[in-house]
């Protein structure tokens, strides 16, 4: 009799956590409740996500100790010819900042020209493989929020999902659940690139078959939406398909930023 | 000290969410076996009373966080599979590594079909080669988990 009890007792248990399983699931995807608990879990997790990025580190270090003088010296004399060129065009970019400036203070216009960024290195990439998200290692200490956009030195990778004290979990705009308002530089069409799960495609669904779009077009942020600052490269034009019944075209672009080899990170923060 | 004794189990598990968040290469991705999944089979066939469902659940969870998935994904599949366990562990704690490797095979494709079935809800299939490919790993690399926890749970003397 008492095994029978124990027996059915243990049942219940199961079932009684199954549920609990499916409500805390319900809770999760449809509302922000639980973000807490998942942040502190995550700092529960995030001493082995640093053992497990180990590796890669003393790779890094390895590497780096191990580059010849040769080596050192090329790497010298490219690094301060680009410096040179880059110099230039500076001295260019701040007049042209300087002039932009004036010219919006004559338009009693009051958005500044460049926004505050965190400089923020990767932490690990997330190995669920139908999700593109990775983690950072600047969080809320470091005034991300979620909603702030990632860039990497060519191009948006993503925004700010989930935030942790000491780290943040930041979705790609490759991510299938991700989407960004786009505009392309050339025609000043509007549209929105949404991710396909493969870090080297976007896809922008439904343009009408008339709009002017050639490969090679340049896509930028269109700020729309208030999530992403404006004119950030987004990425370029690959393939055009036509869907001639219903008129419309599906196009096909590469992300700028290096989705899959950036470690280094700016987030954005927003203007006020 | 009878207490300090259970940390084996805690490092195991640990040492199991380290191998789940350890990168791969993309083409292995669908390879990985859930060795969270392993280690608790074994610990609930070794001590049932000690690794319970809420230990299972508190695993899943864990694991949801480190993998980014939705909170109680990997615990809802986790505690169907140790509820199965705690039903049939005598039974199956007797027979040969083979024959038990197979059962392990059955539980873990349990456990991805739990956590398959929660990706379709929404809206992400999964291919059926990445269905079966991990349990069966799983199962190749049960007979050496199944060993290699057994030494040491005799070193450490758990009962």
């Amino acid at each position: 009799m008492k095994i029978l009890f124990q027996a059915r007792g243990a049942t219940l248990q199961a079932l009684f956590l199954v549920v609990l399983s499916i409500a805390i699931m319900v809770v999760d995807h449809r509302f922000q409740h639980l973000e807490i608990v998942r942040s502190n879990l995550s700092l529960v997790i995030s001493p082995l996500r640093y053992l497990v990025s180990l590796p890669a580190i003393g790779g890094n270090w390895l590497g780096d100790w191990f580059t010849t003088h040769t080596e050192l010296l090329e790497e010298n004399e490219t690094l301060k010819a680009e410096g040179r060129i880059l110099n230039a065009r500076l001295q260019k970019l701040e007049i042209l900042a300087e002039e932009n400036t004036r010219l919006r203070n004559l338009l009693g216009s009051s958005r500044k020209i460049s926004d505050d960024v965190i400089v923020a290195e990767l932490l690990s990439v997330d190995q669920n493989p139908y999700r593109q998200l990775i983690e950072i290692n600047k969080g809320s200490s470091d005034g991300v929020e979620i909603g702030h956009a990632v860039i990497d030195d060519s191009g948006v990778m993503g925004q700010v999902i989930h935030v942790n004290a000491q780290s943040a979990t930041t979705i790609l705009i490759s991510d299938p659940e991700h989407a960004i308002p786009v505009q392309f530089v050339r025609s000043g069409t509007r549209s929105v690139a949404f991710g396909r799960g493969s870090t080297r495609q976007l896809e922008l669904r439904y343009l009408p078959a008339t709009a002017d779009i050639m490969i090679d077009d340049e896509l930028v942020t269109s700020g729309l939406g208030g999530r992403f600052p404006p004119n950030y490269p987004v990425a370029r034009v690959t393939s055009i398909s036509e869907d001639r019944i219903r008129g419309f075209v599906s196009v096909i672009a590469e992300p700028k930023a290096k989705l899959d080899s950036s470690r280094e990170v700016l987030v954005i923060k927003p203007r006020q | 000290m009878s207490q300090l004794k259970y940390l084996v189990i805690y490092a195991s598990l640990v040492v199991a969410l380290i191998l789940m968040i350890l990168p791969l290469p993309d083409w292995a991705q669908i390879y990985r076996p859930n060795w969270v999944a392993l280690v608790l089979i074994y610990w609930s066939m070794a001590l049932p009373k000690r690794v319970g469902l809420w230990f299972a659940f508190f695993c899943g969870i864990m694991l949801d966080t480190s993998l980014g998935t939705l909170l109680g994904q990997h615990a809802m599949g986790l505690v169907i599979v140790i509820f199965f366990n705690m039903n049939f562990h005598q039974r199956i704690r007797v027979l040969g590594l083979a024959q038990q490797a197979i059962y392990v095979f059955a539980l873990l494709l349990i456990n991805q079909g739990v956590v398959a079935w929660v990706e379709g809800i929404m809206g992400r299939s999964t291919p059926l080669l990445a269905f079966f490919s991990a349990p069966l790993v799983g199962m190749l690399i049960w007979p050496w988990v199944f060993v290699i926890l057994r030494d040491i749970r005799r070193k450490t003397l758990l009962r």
